[in-house]
């Protein structure tokens, strides 16, 4: 991957926390971007998953935050941030099954603790950094796979 | 054999209550599951799924993984933004009174596997 060139398209979308009925409403905003740039179809279903469970983690656990999307000729950039209480321990967060969710979302079928290991599968490169109490920051990079 | 959406209509006796007008579309598939997370990871286009969630997140799921329909199983009714966002979102949103268990057997029964 070569870090020099500059994206073809940049976009952002703002994602509202505790807004459960807007979910995936960022996500699908990055889905049409992508559409409409050309990107290839499994590059784009691969992202989607990804920021979608990025989006809902912002909505189940931030005030509010953003999702930038770069795109570029062989592989699309994700860059998820949040303004709300942070992750911990991000290694624990990332075991399957482990979740900080409450009881209401996983009610309505989210908090399963599947949301980081789901887009850890579907990213090429990801880079989570956090500060307790002041939010969360998520890179993701999806590259172009030449056999799809 | 293919399977349409409307197919599984008829033969299911299900409800539409929004997005109708793609019901033309194949069904390569299905799911029974209400963890929107292993949908979202399982799920593949054309794939029905059979849930007795009622959000409007299940149609922002549906329409990011390309599932071809989303069942309400059990006698569950969705909320109204549910019901918008599926015409929104061209997805079709079905519903029955009956156990989700019985939906996946008689789609099992019509060769969707």
């Amino acid at each position: 991957v070569s870090e020099d060139t500059q994206p073809v398209a940049h976009c952002e979308f703002p994602i509202l926390g505790r807004a459960y009925f807007l979910g995936g409403r960022a996500s699908t905003s990055v889905k049409q971007a992508l559409t409409k740039h050309g990107v290839a179809e499994e590059l784009v279903q691969r992202v989607c998953v990804a920021c979608y469970e990025a989006e809902m983690n912002v909505v189940l656990h931030a005030r509010s935050g953003y999702v930038a999307v770069d795109i570029f000729p062989d592989r699309v950039a994700l860059c998820v941030v949040d303004q709300g209480p942070g992750i911990a321990n991000v290694e624990l967060a990332m075991t399957p099954g482990w979740s900080s969710a409450s009881d209401e979302a996983r009610a309505l079928g989210f908090g399963a603790g599947m949301g980081l290991p789901n887009i850890k599968s579907q990213a090429d490169e990801m880079q989570i950094e956090s500060e307790p109490d002041q939010g969360v920051k998520m890179w993701l990079v999806f590259e172009t796979r030449a056999n799809s | 054999v293919s399977v349409t959406v409307a197919d599984v209509i008829e033969r299911l006796g299900l409800q539409a209550a929004a997005g109708a007008e793609e019901a033309g579309a194949e069904v390569t598939g299905a799911q029974v599951c209400d963890l929107l997370s292993h949908v979202m990871a399982q799920g593949r286009t054309g794939h029905v799924w059979i849930t007795i969630q009622t959000h409007a997140n299940i149609i922002a799921v549906a329409a990011l993984a390309k599932l071809a329909a989303v069942i309400i199983a059990g006698g569950f009714v969705p909320e109204e933004e549910t019901i918008m966002r599926a015409e929104e979102e061209g997805v079709p949103l079905l519903l029955s009174g009956e156990k989700a268990y019985t939906l996946a057997g008689q789609l099992y029964e019509m060769g969707v596997k």
